[in-house]
């Protein structure tokens, strides 16, 4: 099976939640992506599987609306976002949870989920309330600063704030980076039951393993292409994938 | 003794103007992210056009207080796409191009108050806004009801900021922008209409503040604003830029600090003094007491 | 030399001087307003000590300058490598300071200044002539020094701290040794200038040492280019000369329009009109002009 091909779903009548065609983007003199090419489907989890440098970041940000591409379509719910501005695109039901910046230190936790609700906050109540049952713990800790929150319960704090927009997909921007593998098993326990719940979520990771066990299907990217695409089963086994990305 | 607590009271409503302002100019920093040097002298541009209002409309204090606020808005959103021009990089402070700009606004709004208001003459203020009659004698000091009400007003003031800094969303992405910038960006919140707001807000705080020195000194001149925006500056550098709490600490201090040195020395050795004790501060610690944000 | 042309060039050449003085602390990022103050300082005890003690004028020159440097160093030894802010409000506070005590000590004139300082040489002939050979002499020798320091190694660290001082302290740049060379220079320019201006008029007067005058030269170094010292060539003379063509109601307006220049320059033209790439230009223009003469 060649490990090239789009993995045939049930859902390619309908059209991806997220469509990427040959996206190039760079900084300045920098290619951070040449010509990158992916769909994730509604319902899915997607994982982008890349190393340092690899141009990860500059995808999701880029999705995001944070950079104009140079080149490339980005169609989100069949609506081109390529170069529109991030608050049009979260109210649109697009989000990001960044690698390490979700979290204001010097806010509480209300208030950082509260700002997550910035461009929606009519409904900030009953999303809060949802928001409080995933996540008990921060109901618990809602009046304390998040400096002083632990490092996992800062990333169900950014996941939390994510949310509070309501959204349809969830980008991760490494959802394991810097936590106790114990503390992963949960954030990705609590990705998969997000998805449960309807979210469909596309998230990158360099330490591949988890990811790809708890995804559907996968892209590799290196220095900013894409060299590898599939199911999440056939990267597991993929030769080239373990030595890479799957690590110890 | 007595005189001692009448210029407390004194400074204080004195530090709580100078509080208002280093809070409109940190706002400023922290959220539209300039450095704003004349933004006491667009203060007391607003002054003079409040002046202007109550002459031609008789003295009315409800639309002078009216026009005070609207100008101050006016003339702050006016000014931001100059300073956006101006800025070149977005979610970062460009401290040079903003300053030499607010230097340069500066420059234009003093001359042009020495120029065509009152021919260049101090204005002042109707007896009615700081009050005629004394509510406490002491010795040869009074306390006007303007000094009373511009402290009242400067409390009110300060705390409705915080209040709003604290419990409103429009704070809030005040504060994650004041942090964050680009995480604030990250996180969807839009930084150039929430950089807008910012403008509108100092400019409110900035009319409140024409009202209460109109009610605390009863005049102004061009000289004025040049004058309260190095006193300004001074105070918001030794807090720290970009401290909030710092400001509301050392703008007390300074109000207190010259209401008492008045008291007891002539008036333009007093303003010599606290640009003494504040020169020797900041030759000390030039990155301020309590350390810079930026 | 009629009176008005000597006003003119004197006091072009004085804004020449003190405008370079601001352009050298502005290569490290520093507004350094303080020289203003400089000039008050050198000059009123000059003027002071050349009526009551009756010093020669070399000396009373030499002295401004002493002072200046000792000011600008000891101040330097605080703020060499302090934050952009932190140098302007050391200017603004310094200035004021120093009106406020000028303002009220009756020995150096108050509010109403010194006046009567002598004749330069015996006769005013002499003494406007010998004014404006020191005046440009200067200008000629502060020139090149500055010019040597531009195309010098530490020109280059001078750019460098400008655009990122945390940058440069990590290539090796002492900035705090380059704040205070520029920032020492410069007070010693402003105090021999400050000695200097007085002796144009033979008097002292509050009213020249304002923020006024900060303005000026703001305006002179941004207009006319903050990144090479000839921005400061062309715009001095221009922005003192063009006014005094126009009707007094409108140069009485000078203030405003300069103001209005500096935020239109900073707004569409920010490097200025003579950039460093248009100096090159020029220079380039030039040597292939000589190369071209050399062949018949």
């Amino acid at each position: 099976m060649a490990l090239n091909d789009r993995t045939p779903s049930k859902l390619t009548t309908t059209p991806a939640l997220l469509a990427i065609e040959g996206l190039s983007v760079s900084y300045g003199q920098i290619n951070a992506l040449k010509k990158v090419s992916l769909d994730v489907f509604g319902g899915e989890i997607v994982v982008l599987i890349g190393a340092n440098g690899a141009g990860k970041t500059t995808l999701l940000e880029t999705a995001l609306g944070i950079n104009t591409p140079l080149a490339g379509v980005i169609r989100f719910k069949d609506r081109a976002i390529g170069g529109v501005a991030v608050d049009r695109n979260v109210r649109a039901g697009l989000c990001l949870v960044p690698e390490g910046r979700g979290v204001f230190a010097s806010m509480n936790v209300l208030d950082n989920l509260l700002l997550g609700a910035h461009n929606n906050l009519k409904n900030a109540g009953k999303h809060l309330g949802r928001v409080y049952d995933w996540f008990p713990i921060l109901k618990k800790r809602k009046d304390q600063i998040a400096r002083t929150l632990s490092g996992g319960e800062r990333q169900m704090l950014a996941i939390g704030r994510a949310l509070m927009s309501s959204p349809e997909l969830i980008m991760v921007d490494e959802p394991s980076l810097g936590l106790a593998p114990i503390v992963v098993n949960d954030i990705f326990n609590i990705l998969r039951m997000l998805n449960k719940e309807g979210y469909t979520i596309l998230l990158s990771e360099q330490n591949a393993n988890k990811a790809l066990k708890t995804a559907h299907r996968g892209y590799v990217l290196e220095t900013g292409t894409v060299t590898l695409s599939g199911s999440a089963e056939q990267l597991l086994s993929d030769p080239g994938v373990r030595e890479a990305y799957l690590g110890a | 003794m007595e005189v001692f607590i009448a210029q407390i009271i004194n400074g204080l409503s004195l530090g709580s103007i100078y509080v208002l302002l280093v809070t409109g100019f940190n706002l400023l920093l922290l959220v539209a992210m300039i450095i704003h040097f004349a933004y006491p002298q667009v203060v007391v541009f607003s002054m003079y056009i409040t002046w202007l209002v109550l002459q031609l409309t008789g003295n009315n204090l409800f639309l002078g207080a009216l026009a005070a606020v609207a100008s101050s808005i006016l003339l702050n959103l006016a000014s931001a796409p100059l300073f956006q021009k101006v800025m070149k990089k977005r979610g970062e402070v460009d401290i040079n191009s903003t300053m030499v700009l607010s230097l340069g606004i500066g420059m234009i709004i003093t001359d042009v108050l020495s120029h065509s208001f009152n021919k260049g003459f101090p204005i002042a203020f109707p007896d009615q806004l700081s009050g005629k009659t004394a509510l406490l004698r002491v010795g040869l000091i009074s306390i006007l009801p303007g000094q009373v009400s511009s402290l009242v007003v400067g409390i009110i003031a300060v705390s409705g900021f915080f209040l709003l800094l604290y419990k409103t969303r429009a704070g809030r992405a005040f504060r994650a922008i004041a942090e964050d910038p680009s995480g604030a960006r990250l996180v969807g919140i839009p930084l150039f209409k929430t950089g807008i707001e910012s403008y509108a807000l100092s400019g409110l705080l900035g009319g409140i503040i024409a009202l209460l020195i109109a009610a605390l000194l009863g005049s102004a001149s061009p000289d004025l604003g040049e004058q309260v925006a190095h006193k300004v500056l001074a105070v918001s550098i030794i807090a720290g830029l970009g401290n909030l709490a710092g400001g509301l600490v050392v703008g007390l201090l300074l109000g207190i600090l010259e209401a008492i040195v008045q008291g007891y020395i002539s008036g333009s050795w007093s303003n010599g003094i606290a640009f003494v004790v504040m020169l020797v501060v900041i030759l000390a610690k030039p990155k301020g007491l309590f350390g810079i944000k930026l | 030399m009629s009176l008005p042309l000597y006003y003119f060039l004197s006091i072009t050449a004085v804004n020449i001087l003190m405008s370079w003085a601001l352009y050298l602390p502005y290569r490290v990022a520093h507004l350094h307003f303080i020289i203003v103050a400089n000039m008050a300082i050198s000059g009123y005890t000059a003027a002071y000590l050349i009526l009551t003690w009756h010093l020669p004028f070399g000396l009373a020159l030499a002295l401004g300058f002493l002072i200046g440097g000792v000011i600008g160093y000891v101040v330097a030894l605080f703020i060499g490598d302090a934050p952009t802010f932190a140098v302007v409000i050391v200017g603004f506070t310094f200035i004021y300071i120093v009106r406020t005590v000028i303002e009220n000590t009756a020995a150096v004139g108050g509010t109403m200044g010194i006046f009567g300082l002598p004749n330069i040489g015996g006769t005013p002939v002499i003494h406007r002539w010998t004014m404006i050979a020191i005046l440009y002499g200067l200008v000629l020798v502060v020139g090149f020094l500055i010019h040597r320091f531009d195309h010098s190694q530490l020109g280059r660290a001078a750019s460098a701290t400008f655009v990122d001082p945390e940058l440069a302290t990590s290539l090796g740049i002492d900035i705090k040794k380059l704040g205070m060379l520029v920032q020492t220079f410069s007070c010693t320019l402003a105090g021999g200038c400050g000695v200097l201006y007085g002796f144009i008029f033979k008097s002292f007067h509050l009213d020249y040492f304002t923020f006024h005058l900060v303005g000026i030269l703001m305006t002179v170094i941004f207009v006319g280019g903050y990144a090479t010292l000839w921005g400061v060539v062309l715009a001095a003379p221009v922005l003192y000369g063009v006014p005094l063509l126009f009707p007094p109601e409108i140069a009485s307006w000078r203030i405003v329009i300069y103001g209005v220049l500096l935020v239109l320059v900073l707004v569409l033209k920010p490097e200025g009109f003579i950039t460093p790439r248009f100096v090159y230009t020029i220079e380039t223009f030039l040597s292939r002009g000589r190369r071209k003469r050399k062949f018949p």
